[in-house]
């Protein structure tokens, strides 16, 4: 709350606006003292004077008065009873919302049924029929545009009272034996402010326009009184003929209610923490590659290779380096398992391939990912989508979020195909319908029309691996795909993917916390730490003598079944935040065997027996034993 | 689906019930009594009493209301005694010429306010973007009214594209085109606000849809950039724009008033006005009722529209 002004102060436009609207409140406030002439005295005979004139600034109206007078009054008149509008709707408003919201229950049904039954008017139809009744006037006026603002703000306070009743702040209130009363005032009340300031600044702007409007129509101020609407109305008639007297007071109307809403946006992107965060903006189409470094080299012919790839979220002034120079490779047919905790930048690493990191706030700022030879970092667009889904496709973890929920699964499937193939939506549709069957989908041929919101987990699961080999791809990267299903599920999925890959020769990499699915379907695995690789081999060596410590430890946490009373050892401590990176090894704070050596310098990746590789100066196993 | 349809009519009753007693509660909060006001000042105090018997005034308050709804649910508005006709006989004359201006200005700002939003989505700060903030901002603060009145100014006065006003040209032919030409400047002078509106929520829509999961997946698959953007994302981000049209037309068809009266266009909107300054009750009762009602109706519409959209809504 204290970086409010700051953050307001930050937003240009929003600065702008209470300049603005600043001047134009002094100005109003300040209009009696001003040498003016009488806004209400007419003077035929200086009808219809231009602006600039001698002796009137901004022209005379119709009855020969003043404008520039008639203007400031009338701002002065409009502001007041917008204002008061504001503040009558949103007092009334909250304490509605508010009891609506604390009492719940019978009263909250009634008072908004009868809320619902009065948004369900067209606005400005209910304040026609207000002002109907009690007759033309400013005053009445004000109370329509008041009364019909009421509903909105009873609603949201509302809202938001339900939330805080049932806190356990209310609830100790409560039993120290405070009133109703009192508990709304001191500790309702307070929460519920600043929506309310949200609120009233989100509309004022909407009741100076509706007040102008009622007086527009004649059914506000009554003449010799006039506030901006009234002067716009008389002024139409003059229209055609001098259109100053209608421009003079429009062009005030839209400059105050533009200050407003300018204000308001400030008020709110500055209260809204997701605008902060940037959670609020648009991933582009690829992610953001600013290559620093000179680009690596590619090794041998391989399928695919990543070398020393790194991917940072840049979020404000923070930058944390989630993937942290990665060096990774698949041959055809291979499986290969990533391994690592939540947040150690395996799925990052993954995405980062496709470019299919969020950016913003994700930026790839070196390595290369080499696709039989070519890099793929850097490609542009249109390359990489004809890559996408065709010759590298994706299986995601939690198909519900991953799949479209508005369209059927066929539809889906047909789209992938037809992104790369010019089938016609016959032949598209038959080849979706092989693909379901192809992953073992009974009644494939009604499953085809169904949304996924209709499916079962594993089934959902089922149309993303579907969804995967639409185009018969060379490479399949599975983000964790049986994290989200129950076991027996996702030993079935496990099944289907390995006798896939035998199948169509393809190659895996597959994501997953779990040794378990590992030791089921990988031919080789690597194990990453905060952001690097920190050992990798052949599955049966780490997992019958993992050679890291962080491996060993990882394993130690999985309980094995038929072991007996097999004490679990979890790792003490968290993972380094990767915006903090120590200088040596990222787990020495957690390490047992760590000694000074391990904090002091970078420690590298390096060869350990005949097929693996460890980043540790004192590892769990000698060379020998890994090479066995 | 027509079972929906049927339910949703069902529960639009109490609602229709709802706004009728609104509608006669504020009429009966009018200070004075409408006797004197149709009869004027200078009317003796028999003529007063009788007219007051012959409106059924002298009658308790509940079973004025219950005669009032009795008669309206038979077809009887009343009679309005400003224009010594039948209340919905006028209201259904002039609600013709509402519905062709609030109608094209309702489809304007849908399709001008969904794409400006999904453009300035799609195009988040760049020039694009910057430009459609800057014109929904200018949009959302102009009065309606000025802003048609600056369009005939411009448009009808100075470069003499439209006409000036009216429905109809006072002589010649009234085909489609006359129609087009007078509808033009009206329809987007009313549209202005609301496509701002509807920007400004679909592109926070947008915006929403566009971090979800589907939305990597879909391009993860190679669906081109385009259709990532107008069939994933923007069908996705329909189900929360659809509401939002709802409100807005219900702004449409109110906000005409102003544009009715600056343009001088015959609808309910200026008729109502002309009833209020001229105290003639049951004109703006019946007017108000019919266009509170027909407006409950478009809401069905709207959910009936949102249900097909989305297959997860039971129907």
């Amino acid at each position: 709350m204290m970086a409010f002004p700051k953050l307001l102060a930050r937003n240009r436009l929003a600065l702008g606006g209470l300049i603005v609207m600043g001047l134009v409140v002094v100005l109003a406030l300040i209009t009696p003292l001003l040498p003016l002439a009488d806004p209400d005295v007419t003077n035929t005979a200086n009808r219809f004077k231009r602006p600039f004139s001698e002796g009137a600034l901004l022209g005379t109206d119709h009855l020969g008065r003043d404008l520039l007078s008639r203007l400031l009054w009338g701002t002065r008149l409009s502001l007041a009873v917008g204002f008061t509008a504001a503040i009558a709707a949103a007092t009334l408003g909250a304490a509605i919302g508010i009891i609506a919201g604390y009492y719940g229950g019978r009263i909250d049904n009634i008072i908004m049924r009868g809320v619902d039954m009065l948004m369900a008017f067209p606005y400005i139809l209910l304040a026609l029929a207000i002002v109907a009744a009690l007759g033309p006037g400013l005053m009445n006026a004000l109370i329509a545009v008041a009364a019909v603002n009421i509903p909105f703000f009873a609603r949201n306070i509302r809202g938001i009272t339900v939330g805080i009743a049932h806190k356990e702040f209310i609830d100790a209130a409560r039993l120290s034996g405070m009133t109703d009363a009192r508990i709304i005032l001191t500790e309702v009340l307070p929460n519920v402010v600043p929506v309310i300031v949200i609120a009233i600044s989100t509309t004022i702007g909407w009741m100076i326009l509706e007040t102008a409007g009622l007086s527009f129509l004649g059914l506000g101020s009554q003449p010799p009184q006039a506030d901006l609407g009234s002067m716009l109305g008389e002024a139409r008639s003059a229209l055609i003929t001098n259109p100053h007297t209608s421009v003079v007071p429009g062009a005030m109307i839209l400059i105050i209610v533009m200050a407003i809403n300018l204000l308001g946006d400030g008020v709110r992107d500055a209260l809204d923490p997701r605008l902060k965060s940037g959670a609020l903006s648009r991933p582009m189409p690829t992610t953001m590659v600013k290559r620093t470094m000179p680009v690596p080299e590619a090794k041998a012919e391989t399928l695919l290779a990543l070398r020393g790839l790194k991917t940072q979220f840049q979020v404000k002034d923070r930058v944390y380096k989630a993937v942290g120079g990665v060096d990774l490779q698949v041959n055809p047919g291979e499986c290969l398992g990533l391994i690592g905790e939540s947040g150690s930048g395996k799925s990052v690493a993954a995405l980062s391939i496709m470019g299919l990191v969020a950016s913003p706030p994700g930026v790839i700022t070196g390595g290369a990912v080499y696709y039989r030879g070519e890099d793929l970092i850097d490609a542009p667009y249109e390359k990489l989508r004809s890559l996408r889904g065709n010759r590298i496709a994706y299986i995601f973890q939690d198909p519900l979020a991953t799949l479209h929920p508005l369209y059927t699964v066929g539809d889906q499937l047909i789209e992938a195909v037809r992104a790369h193939h010019p089938f016609n939506k016959t032949e598209a549709r038959a080849h979706a319908i092989d693909l379901l069957k192809s992953v073992r989908i009974p009644n494939a041929e009604q499953r085809v029309d169904s949304y996924p919101h209709e499916m079962s987990g594993g089934m959902r699961q089922r149309v993303g691996i579907a969804m995967a080999l639409a185009n018969d791809p060379e490479i399949i990267i599975a983000d964790e795909p049986t994290t989200a299903l129950d076991v027996t599920v996702q030993a079935q999925i496990l099944s289907l993917l390995d006798d896939l890959r035998r199948e169509r020769g393809l190659a895996i990499i597959f994501i997953t916390h779990d040794f378990g699915v590992v030791a089921q379907v990988c031919d080789r695995v690597a194990v990453m730490y905060a952001g690097r690789i920190v050992e990798e081999g052949p599955t049966r060596t780490i997992l019958n003598a993992p050679a890291h410590p962080y491996t060993a430890r990882l394993m130690a946490c999985v309980p094995e079944l038929g072991q007996g009373r097999r004490e679990l050892a979890a790792i003490q401590g968290l993972p380094p935040v990767v915006d903090k990176m120590p200088k040596g090894c990222a787990f020495a704070e957690r390490c047992n065997k760590a000694s000074d050596a391990c904090r002091q310098a970078n420690i590298e990746l390096v060869r350990h027996g005949a097929n693996s590789l460890v980043r540790c100066i004192s590892p769990e196993t000698s060379a020998l034993e890994a090479s066995e | 689906m027509a079972g929906y349809i049927l339910k949703r009519l069902i529960s639009a009753l109490p609602v229709l019930f709802g706004i009728s007693i609104i509608v006669f509660v504020i009429m009966a909060m009018i200070p004075g009594d409408p006797a004197t006001a149709i009869l004027g000042s200078y009317a003796t105090p028999e003529n007063v009493e009788k007219l007051k018997r012959d409106l059924g005034l002298d009658k308790p308050m509940m079973q004025r209301y219950f005669i009032w709804l009795g008669n309206m649910l038979q077809g009887d508005f009343g009679r309005s005694f400003s224009l010594n006709r039948s209340v919905l006989d006028e209201v259904l004359d002039r609600f013709g010429a509402t519905l062709i201006l609030a109608g094209t200005s309702f489809v304007l700002c849908s399709i001008l306010g969904i794409a400006a939003g999904v453009v300035s989505a799609a195009r988040q700060y760049g020039l694009a973007d910057r430009a459609i903030t800057f014109a929904v901002l200018l949009g959302i603060s102009i009065p309606s009214f000025f802003l048609g009145m600056m369009m005939i100014l411009i448009f009808a006065v100075k470069l003499r594209w439209f006409p000036v006003s009216g429905m109809w040209p006072i002589y010649g032919a009234r085909d489609l085109y006359a129609l087009i030409s007078h509808l033009t400047l009206p329809a987007l002078s009313l549209a202005v606000v609301a496509t701002g509106v509807i920007a400004r929520l679909s592109r926070s829509a947008m915006l929403e849809v566009l971090r979800q999961d589907f939305i990597r997946t879909a391009r993860a698959k190679g669906v081109h950039e385009r259709s990532v953007i107008w069939r994933h994302a923007l069908r996705a981000a329909m189900v929360s724009i659809i509401p939002v049209l709802g409100v807005q037309a219900g702004f449409v068809l109110s906000g005409a008033v102003y544009i009715e009266m600056v343009f001088q266009w015959p609808g309910v909107g200026r008729m109502l006005v002309d009833a209020i300054l001229k105290r003639d009750i049951l004109l703006v009762q019946g007017g108000v009722v019919f266009v509170a009602a027909c407006y409950v109706i478009f809401n069905i519409t709207v959910d009936v529209a949102q249900s097909l959209l989305d297959p997860r809504i039971k129907t």
